[in-house]
């Protein structure tokens, strides 16, 4: 399984790096919305987006809707993880194509138990 | 006309905390108030503009900033341009976060990052005023908004 | 510091323990920061009082467990129970109810709330219209009820399992925190009880679900507890426990069958008949499980 890290933040990415390798995936990064489409435009098309929303060049929003403008691209699932909380705001990611949405800050738990949700990591069996 | 509307300290202080003790680990806690003067080594802030106007700052001592960016990043060396970056995604996770308890819709800047102070406009003023400490070492966090011109 | 190093090697046992968290000397001050306001809240006058009184109370080390190790508890937590709920449950209970159209749960030990919110959406998208249910949330400590009834929860609990389709539905921003909406309030009420002692007047439960809990008292009260849990079930009603608590072991008195990845209780004298059937209800016998008997409580 193969997750692509879009975020601006080069700690963010780090920290999201850990947890999502921690449960499994191999991982791609990506600066902004753009380098994150440079990537699926040369193939590299992952399982999973983990998305932030305000990034230089392209935010993460306008990258959900080009993602899903295209439908090879239909099987990729979009997890938007960012400070963005405003109730509108995460309707808005919703509608326009995500799957699931995390708000910064978060524990590796709370990406765990939204993948598990999800369907891209196998349940922890509970202790 | 604007209102000078502003957050609660006691909100802004549960969204420090949790940013906090999310990625720094929760056996050091974020303790209220100041031990001793704060020499400011790196600060950063972002603004909100839309319904609700303001910018929100973070200023820390170099060596927290150091460590902040050695927990964030995992790594055993702090470059300035790792601090740079660990330092600015606090801002911006604490200032989405704010920008949220202030009536909406906003947008939220990229975060601005300083060694040093960060300049503020002369018609700046503090509505919200966040002092801290964590592992021995203080920490400000503060939220300014415009002052409204008299008509 | 005035915790003493007798009481630091207690509590730091304890957790080590219940949790496998480890609390090192050293960690003193923190020990002391979480445990005093247990202490004060218990009456105590000092953290190293309260320790003593630990260990003759599970109640209260329950309390100091959650304390110690932070475990935020997720919505829906470990999935597979509700799932278990809406599959085999609910749809079980919809047909055993049809002459009342309402349904009765109990969140036992509910904590903050998020297990009987978490019943309480499902209900509000499994429930067929013209139906009603009513989600008791107990718990001993009077502070969890007040937020359960208050509906709040930080950012870091709302990340915590809840799906955002759910997040949008049923949640509002309230400053730093977001607020459950009123319809999700109304179905769940609160009421103070101790697991340990003889339960107040309660209605009868179609579902109860009772996790993580017992592990905290010893066997003999484990035994207690759920022989007064059976008392308050419905007969062709469920309990579910724990995963890592069963009533094997202990008295006869339930069926377990297995839903999915769980384990599911029924008491013991009609579980052998098919549910439908073994209701076929008169109407005298659904005054047992008649609404109007939740008001009383």
């Amino acid at each position: 399984m193969y997750a692509l890290i879009i975020d601006d933040s080069r700690a963010m990415r780090s920290i999201l790096r850990r947890t999502v390798t921690d449960l499994g995936f191999e991982t791609l990064e990506a600066g902004n919305g753009q380098e994150a489409l440079d990537h699926l435009e040369a193939g590299r098309v992952p399982d999973l987006c983990l998305i932030d929303w305000n990034m230089p060049v392209m935010d993460g929003y306008t990258f959900i809707t080009k993602v899903r403008a295209n439908h090879a691209w239909r099987d990729i699932t979009l997890m938007m993880v960012t400070t963005e909380s405003e109730h509108g705001q995460i309707v808005r990611a919703l509608a326009a194509g995500a799957h699931e949405y995390v708000i910064k800050p978060f524990t590796p738990d709370a990406i765990a138990e939204k993948l598990e949700m999800l369907g891209l990591v196998a349940r922890a069996v509970p202790a | 006309m604007t209102v000078l509307a502003e957050p609660t300290l006691s909100d802004v202080q549960m969204v420090v905390e949790e940013v906090w003790s999310s990625f720094l680990g929760a056996e050091e806690p974020l303790l209220p108030g100041m031990p001793g003067e704060l020499a400011t080594g790196w600060s950063a802030a972002v603004t909100v503009s839309g319904a609700w106007d303001g910018m929100i700052s973070v200023e820390v001592p170099t060596e927290m900033a150091e460590e902040v960016t050695r927990r964030m990043l995992a790594v055993d060396e702090a470059a300035d341009e790792d601090v740079a970056d660990a330092v600015g995604e606090l801002v911006n996770m604490i200032g989405g976060n704010v920008k949220s308890l202030m009536p909406g819709p906003s947008a939220l800047s990229l975060p601005v990052v300083a060694a040093g102070r960060v300049a503020r406009s002369s018609d700046a003023v503090e509505v919200c005023r966040l002092d801290a400490s964590w592992a021995g070492s203080p920490l400000l966090v503060s939220v300014h908004v415009h002052r409204p011109t008299q008509s | 510091m005035t915790i003493s190093p007798t009481s630091f090697a207690f509590v730091s046992d304890l957790v080590r323990r219940e949790t496998a968290m480890l609390y090192d000397p050293g960690k003193e001050y923190l020990v002391e920061a979480r445990l005093l306001p247990l202490a004060r809240e218990a009456g105590c006058a000092d953290v190293d009082g309260y320790v003593d009184r630990l260990r003759n109370d599970a109640a209260e080390r329950a309390k100091v467990l959650d304390a110690l190790t932070i475990n935020e508890t997720s919505w829906f937590r470990d999935n597979a129970p509700y799932q278990a709920f809406t599959e085999t449950m609910l749809p079980a209970m919809l047909a055993a109810r049809e002459h009342v159209r309402h349904l009765s749960i109990w969140s036992a030990a509910c904590s903050s709330g998020q297990e009987a919110y978490s019943l309480a959406m499902l209900l509000d998208q499994h429930l067929p219209s013209g139906w009603t249910a009513q989600i008791l949330a107990t718990d001993v400590s009077t502070k969890m009820l007040e937020r359960v009834k208050a509906g709040r929860y930080s950012q870091v609990e709302m990340n915590r399992g809840m799906p955002a389709t759910s997040l949008v539905k049923y949640f509002t921003r309230a400053g730093s925190e977001w607020e459950v909406s009123d319809d999700l309030k109304r179905m769940v009420r609160t009421q103070s009880l101790n697991l340990s002692t003889p339960f107040p007047l309660l209605p009868t439960f179609d579902i109860v679900f009772l996790r993580n809990v017992l592990i905290y008292f010893d066997l003999e009260t484990k035994r207690d507890i759920l022989r007064r849990v059976h008392q308050v079930v419905a007969p062709d009603g469920f309990l579910l426990l724990g995963s890592s608590e069963t009533t094997l072991d202990m008295e006869d008195h339930w069926e377990r069958e297995a839903a999915g990845r769980v384990q599911i209780h029924r008491p013991m004298s009609l579980a052998a008949a098919p549910y439908a059937t073994s209701l076929t209800p008169t109407a005298g016998a659904a005054a047992v499980w008649n609404p109007t008997a939740m008001t009383g409580a």
